[in-house]
């Protein structure tokens, strides 16, 4: 029997879920039955007064809540803020998610806040920084987070690693699971002109436990355009087929989330979103089933 | 410590924009004055420059969110 066989025998169930936003919530609350779970921005709630805490709590008594976290800043040769694991520690504690996420990112450098997620150089620096960083988070908070590859639309410069090899040494010398953002994924290979598929196989499909899905838009400068993840726009094709290339070969249960920060359509466009999400690792599912049936004939 | 001050030069270029622009006109006078190793000043050199530049624009935007809430897009 092949592992993927042997896999087979736990149940699959993969599931399907939505970016916790303010605006987003009246959509979400009123259609629960829909959305297998809700991913929380963790930093919006590092600080947040008693009574949010409060309603996040009673957000995780009505679905699964799982926590994203987005300026720890893990992916660099700088040890992360200890303030901030242990705000992430205590949010952690308070909420008992089912897992926790973070981005291998550097956020800031020589005292300067970026504000935002940035690709570090992709060296052996930032490798054992990142996987120093890991250890001490998962220390910290009690549990190791998965890790998020970013969107970049300038190749890091002053790397030594393509991007996979980096992202697979990481794993490597890490206990974190890999959260699959197919979106960065996709406009990563789009700008930097390699093949998305080929890089997805290249990854260790044991190691990954979630998926991010977003949508993004083009834009250009001294002539050369590409493609910004900006979570503003539906889902593209292309990412919906790379979620059935991964449900394919992932022989585990898969957790999707849907983000999007703004430019919000009706509720009933995400959910439809949601629903092809689950038509493509459906038809993904079937592939694995059927490889396993001509494996045992 | 080398790898410390290369993510603290790019963090400022990416931020602010005289330090990107003094850095565009001169890279390895720039690059050589924060102290950068030979490797990282030619690295720099070679920058992907419409990369820098959609950057810098991108996080512009993304700083000057007026709600301060934080999102994980990029």
């Amino acid at each position: 029997m092949t592992e993927i066989a042997k896999a087979w025998k736990n149940p699959i169930r993969d599931r399907v879920g939505l970016g916790w936003r303010r605006e987003l919530a009246v959509g979400i609350l009123s259609h629960l039955d829909q959305i297998d779970l809700v991913e929380v921005i963790a930093d919006d709630f590092l600080d947040a007064p008693r009574g949010e805490r409060r309603a996040l709590r009673a957000l995780a008594a009505q679905t699964t809540v799982v926590l994203h976290g987005v300026s720890l800043g893990l992916a660099s040769s700088v040890p992360v803020k200890t303030k901030l694991l242990e705000k992430t520690a205590r949010l952690c504690e308070e909420m008992n998610p089912e897992y926790w996420s973070e981005h291998l990112a550097f956020v800031r450098g020589g005292g300067v806040e970026i504000g935002h997620l940035t690709a570090p150089p992709r060296t052996d620096a930032t490798i054992e920084g990142a996987a120093s960083n890991l250890e001490r988070a998962r220390a910290v908070v009690g549990s190791a987070p998965l890790v998020e590859n970013i969107a970049t639309l300038i190749d890091p410069p002053g790397s030594d690693y393509d991007e996979i090899d980096w992202i697979n040494r990481i794993i490597d010398s890490s206990s974190s699971d890999l959260l699959l953002d197919l979106h960065n994924l996709h406009a990563n290979a789009t700008n930097f002109g390699y093949d998305e598929t080929e890089f997805l196989k290249g990854l260790p499909a044991e190691r990954i436990v979630a998926v991010h899905l977003a949508g993004g838009k083009w834009v250009e400068a001294l002539g050369e355009r590409r493609l910004l993840d900006d979570h503003l726009h539906d889902v593209p094709d292309a990412v919906y087929r790379l979620l059935t290339e991964l449900a394919a070969v992932v022989p585990h249960s898969l957790t999707v989330i849907l983000e999007r920060d703004g430019a919000y359509p009706p509720i009933e466009v995400l959910l439809r979103q949601l629903d092809h999400a689950r038509e493509a690792l459906a038809e993904g599912r079937l592939r694995q089933f059927e490889q396993i049936e001509k494996e045992a004939a | 410590m080398s790898a410390a001050r290369l993510e603290a030069f790019l963090a400022k270029i990416y931020v602010d924009e005289d330090s990107r622009e003094r850095f565009l006109v001169d890279p390895r006078g720039e690059a050589a004055k924060a102290g950068l190793s030979e490797r990282e000043i030619g690295a720099l050199e070679r920058i992907d420059r419409a990369g820098l530049i959609l950057t810098a624009q991108s996080l512009q935007k993304k700083r000057r969110r007026p709600s301060g809430k934080k999102s994980n897009q990029i």
